[in-house]
């Protein structure tokens, strides 16, 4: 019934997505696209770090790859991930948006625009307001809105802005996250 | 905070008129990119919506010309990714310009001009500049324009002398252009061996014997026929031998692209065109 998951992140969300990558198996019947800032000089590494516990395959796509069930992918350093209507990863250089380059905005907006109603958005914790809007849009065109308990992030001035603007359906923690995730067909 | 978005009808009804009254054909630009780019160019121009827009560059221009320039994405920085820029200083350069003569070098889509002026200097640098001659194709001429005048942001400044620092351990980026309190302008005798092209999206004229192509980021802008055929008409540009060099997260994707390239840095995506 879904047919994809955007997680969004920034300040304190490594080890929460590092939990939720974990509890995946392997034959998880979704695509996982990730947008978490990251430093843009270190180009190695974070996907790396990101696959060690990982149940799932991550990978940083290339512009145009082809989006598939049961693979995470992660927007590489110093590009905005778009989703394009017909499912393939674009790539692109233009000007960072919410001083972020990737933005989580841009693809929680594009994802929600390619998946509609089939698209599950998730906001993790971080430091600054991206991920706001690109979850309004999620709910705005009908797909599911969650975000990580304020109470647990570490910083919660994402998950705090995501709520001002939308009325999500969930407010989970890391382990609400793993078990609405586990129960996905 | 609800963002102007236009339609999917709107959308192809303004690729329509670009092709039919300018020929300027972004029917194979990436969906997402166009769409999005052309939403932000009605949102900054206090448009409206698409029927403004569409008159607003009937009626004007100038507006048409800084719609191309939109389009044409400007480079955020001079030296993107030091690690491309630190091989070709210390690998690539030094073995393929020393003895060449008249080392042609090709930038596609030129846009806002950073990578130009960082080859440039780079090859100052290495004091290869004599040997080389540059073309610079742009779809935007408000850009070729800049270019050639040295104009750059102020703001870039930081980020610029940054990046130039991981390349170079010595001198100052400052030593190639000056600034002033709102306004900063490079060198211009730089690029004084530059040849620049102003063309449509569909490539009439093209220079040929290339022996590097630098074509960073600006496919991504592309569908996938589009690809290809910029892929096709720049292996046609390159002498046998001769390097392309893509964005780190770009990929020669088509059928033959096997028989036709050696991979030389996968990390940084060079390429060398294959003897025969």
């Amino acid at each position: 019934m879904y047919k994809a998951v955007v997680i969004g992140g920034s300040a304190g969300s490594f080890q929460v997505i590092s939990k939720i990558l974990m509890s995946l198996p392997k034959n998880f019947p979704i695509p996982v696209l990730l947008c978490l800032h990251r430093l843009k000089h270190v180009r190695s590494g974070f996907v790396e770090a990101l696959s060690i516990k990982s149940g799932i395959p991550i990978i940083e796509p290339y512009d145009k790859d082809n989006i598939k069930p049961g693979i995470g992918y992660l927007a590489p350093s110093n590009y905005h991930m778009y989703i394009e209507l017909n499912k393939r990863i674009a790539l692109s250089t233009e000007e960072p948006v919410n001083h972020s380059r990737p933005s989580i905005d841009l693809t929680f907006e594009t994802a929600a625009q390619a998946y509609r109603d089939k698209l599950i958005g998730i906001i993790l914790s971080g430091a600054n307001r991206d991920g706001a809007y690109g979850l309004k849009k999620v709910k705005q065109l009908g797909g599911v809105a969650m975000v990580q308990d304020p109470n647990e992030c570490q910083v919660k001035t994402m998950t705090e802005a995501s709520l001002k603007l939308t009325a999500v359906d969930h407010i989970f923690t890391t382990q609400q996250i793993i078990k609405f995730l586990s129960n996905l067909k | 905070m609800n963002k102007f978005e236009l339609g999917i009808v709107d959308t192809r009804t303004i690729i329509k008129i670009l092709q039919d009254v300018y020929d300027y054909d972004f029917k194979n630009y990436a969906l997402t990119f166009f769409k999005r780019r052309v939403e932000n160019f009605i949102r900054i121009n206090n448009l409206k919506n698409a029927e403004f827009f569409i008159q607003g560059i009937e009626q004007d221009p100038e507006t048409f010309e800084s719609f191309l320039k939109f389009m044409a994405v400007d480079i955020t920085e001079m030296f993107r990714d030091p690690s491309v820029w630190r091989l070709l200083k210390e690998e690539l350069l030094v073995n393929i310009i020393p003895g060449a003569t008249n080392f042609k070098i090709w930038f596609p889509e030129v846009s806002s001009g950073e990578e130009l002026y960082s080859m440039a200097i780079l090859l100052n640098k290495l004091k290869l500049a004599q040997n080389v001659q540059f073309y610079a194709s742009s779809i935007s001429k408000l850009n070729i324009e800049k270019i050639k005048a040295g104009f750059f942001d102020p703001r870039k400044v930081e980020v610029n002398n940054a990046n130039y620092k991981r390349i170079f351990s010595e001198g100052e980026l400052s030593d190639f252009y000056t600034q002033e309190i709102e306004k900063a302008f490079w060198d211009t005798s730089l690029i004084e061996n530059t040849k620049f092209i102003k063309q449509n999206i569909i490539f009439d004229d093209y220079p040929k014997g290339i022996k590097l192509i630098i074509f960073r980021n600006q496919m991504i802008f592309y569908n996938q026929i589009l690809q290809e055929r910029f892929l096709k008409i720049m292996h046609n540009c390159l002498v046998p031998g001769g390097h392309l060099i893509i964005g780190n997260n770009e990929k020669i994707d088509y059928w033959n692209s096997d028989k036709d390239y050696i991979t030389v840095s996968k990390s940084e995506s060079v390429y060398k065109k294959k003897l025969s």
